[in-house]
């Protein structure tokens, strides 16, 4: 049957069709790809040209002159960046925030998951509801900020993570994917004997790795990356991640960028620093992410086609 | 269930009513709730306890006097919100900047994965993806760091441009007639890419049989497109416009937060930056509660408008 429609598709385009809307789908497929490869340059040159600024001499950088190449090529501001103690410690937190917020996060949103994937759960549709409410309507920051602080979590490394622990959006993505697995499964666990937390763990986990390391993925990315957090509830230069770190780097020597504007000369050394800085804190996501792509891009696609 | 309901007596929980059969149930499956307990407890104390100290809005709260012994003064807050023209210039600043990133870069995505979608040499068309989800991936720190750097007037690329061409360098993050152009561009370079893939997955959805059929009938690629690609993903087009109308008044405040400075508060200070600075800063918690409050409101309603709309007149709609 397809063969069949083929076979038609293909006489088609070898009859008189073919030759007509050819010049117009040559000129758009040309077109179109050289489209493509400029918005491929246009996202990668903000990089580059960091990438040289963070490797070109001091009086190159401030003069102005490098572009995409680097000019008078240098490791010294690698080599600054590196051993300040400030930017070790804010690496630190970042990394441990990274590994322990995913972990239990992950752990919490699945947990929350399976039990809602399961449609003879009693009250499964108020509870969903529920969820799905926080989504929609929140208390918004200053009661958020207040709540945080008659906790006593200002100023603690769990502020960074504790309140991003259920992720509604994740979850629903992990329920619809535990949704499509067929039930003959669960019922072979409960003929064996095992309960509905022994069934989740040794039948339903192994078979949902894929959407699970795609939500993974995405806590690790929005631990790794948030600074809205720690901007709001952290003071204390001992427990500021890498993006905090990174804001007021910035934000200080824009700062003096202001104040300087015209004379061009003076304070501009923090330039290249900042430029080592924010490629040192991309370098992790650059690594990983041409290895994930293809492995996330499918999860997503996998957990939201029912939803 | 199949299993379970043949060791219960067959008019067991019907004839016991609605809350001992909901006991009886949640007995026999307690591992199933009891995995629910964490999930539940988080919500309800970190979601669901804000919601209640929303009633600041309507009390001059003071830290030390606590929610519960701070003095109820109504509308206060709200009458000062309307009449105050910090509050005027805040929101027209967040309705200006989303409404311009709606206009220019909601239809973006879809017209990038329709051209996305045409591309035949996967090699080319792997890659172009790999770059272009890359800056998704980027915290708003570090891009606002990557333009700070792309269009300073000492040495910036773009600038560096402007000069070759014999015009006159741009302070893009000083001016306040382009700022908002900046804001609208660099948050169109890190999140189009991305929201391709939404589209592209609504794609590979659409009967594949229907562009068969319709080459058959002599239809170009230009009436395809009308006729069955755009009608294909309209569920999923619909669905994404009324999730985004929810963050109108949001307007990218993360992104806002990183990128403005005090000479071009004048064109980018949103209600979240108002908030953060207004509340966190100056400690004016009640007010700002309720500016928060109106925020979030306004948002809910038109989730819950659009997607009233969209089911009336589509017949489709997030629920």
């Amino acid at each position: 049957m397809r063969q069949d429609l083929d076979l038609k598709t293909i006489s088609a385009s070898a009859g008189v069709n073919a030759i007509k809307p050819s010049t117009g789908e040559k000129v758009f497929t040309v077109f179109n790809y050289f489209v493509f490869i400029l918005i491929g340059i246009t996202t990668l040159v903000p990089f580059i040209n960091l990438l040289a600024k963070s490797l070109s001499s001091e009086d190159a950088v401030v003069s102005g002159r490098v572009g995409l190449f680097p000019v008078g090529i240098q490791f010294e501001t690698y080599k600054y960046v590196l051993q300040d103690s400030l930017f070790l410690t804010s690496l630190k937190t970042s990394v441990l925030l990274t590994v322990i917020g995913t972990g239990l996060s992950l752990i919490m949103t699945t947990i929350t998951a399976y039990p809602l994937s399961k449609i003879r759960l009693r009250g499964r549709k108020w509870l969903l509801l529920m969820f799905v409410f926080t989504m929609l309507f929140s208390g918004g920051l200053i009661p958020t900020y207040l709540l945080m602080h008659n906790l006593n979590l200002v100023n603690t490394f769990a502020v960074l993570f504790l309140p991003a622990m259920v992720n509604v959006f994740n979850m629903l993505i992990i329920k619809n994917y535990f949704e499509g697995l067929p039930d003959s499964l669960e019922e072979s666990g409960k003929l064996d004997g095992a309960g509905n937390i022994r069934i989740l763990i040794h039948i339903m986990l192994p078979l949902s790795l894929p959407v699970l390391a795609t939500i993974a993925l995405f806590f690790a990315v929005a631990f790794w990356n948030d600074y809205f957090t720690s901007m709001i509830y952290i003071t204390d230069p001992d427990l500021k991640p890498l993006q905090l770190y990174l804001k007021e780097l910035i934000v200080s020597s824009s700062g003096d960028f202001l104040k300087n504007n015209v004379d061009l000369a003076i304070n501009m050394t923090p330039q290249s620093i900042q430029a080592s800085s924010i490629l040192l804190a991309t370098i992790p996501i650059l690594l990983v992410y041409p290895f994930l792509q293809k492995y996330f891009v499918k999860g997503v696609l996998v957990g939201s086609v029912k939803g | 269930m199949k299993l379970g309901s043949k060791k219960l007596p067959v008019a067991g929980p019907y004839r016991r009513g609605y809350f001992p059969s909901l006991w009886r149930d949640i007995w026999k499956e307690w591992d199933l709730y009891l995995l629910l307990v964490p999930g539940v407890l988080f919500i309800l104390l970190f979601k669901y306890t804000p919601m209640y100290g929303i009633t600041i809005a309507f009390k001059d709260f003071n830290i030390f006097t606590g929610f519960a012994d701070s003095p109820w003064v109504g509308w206060k807050h709200f009458e000062k919100l309307f009449t105050s023209p910090d509050f005027a210039r805040v929101f027209q600043n967040t309705v200006i900047i989303s409404l311009l990133k709606i206009l220019i870069l909601f239809p973006l995505p879809i017209i990038v994965a329709l051209m996305l979608n045409e591309m035949k040499n996967m090699i080319i068309k792997r890659s172009v993806q790999t770059v272009i989800y890359l800056p998704h991936f980027l915290s708003w720190v570090i891009v606002s760091g990557l333009f700070i750097d792309l269009l300073s007037t000492n040495g910036g690329l773009v600038n560096k441009l402007l000069v070759s061409l014999n015009l006159e360098p741009v302070a893009f993050f000083l001016d306040n007639s382009v700022f908002r152009s900046v804001l609208v561009t660099s948050a169109g370079w890190k999140e189009t890419g991305w929201s391709t893939i939404v589209y592209l997955a609504a794609f590979s959805m659409v009967d594949p049989t229907l562009y068969e059929a319709a080459k058959i009938d002599g239809a170009g690629k230009w009436k395809q497109l009308w006729h069955i690609t755009l009608p294909g993903i309209a569920p999923i087009i619909i669905l994404m416009f009324i999730l985004r109308l929810g963050s109108i008044l949001e307007a990218g405040t993360e992104q806002i937060l990183v990128m403005y400075n005090p000479v071009v508060y004048k064109v980018s200070d949103v209600i979240g930056t108002y908030v953060y600075r207004q509340g966190l800063g100056n400690q004016d918690y009640s007010f700002t509660t309720a500016v928060g409050l109106f925020e979030a409101v306004i948002s809910f309603t038109l989730v819950i408008v659009g997607n009233a709309l969209s089911k009336k007149y589509l017949q489709r709609g997030i629920w």
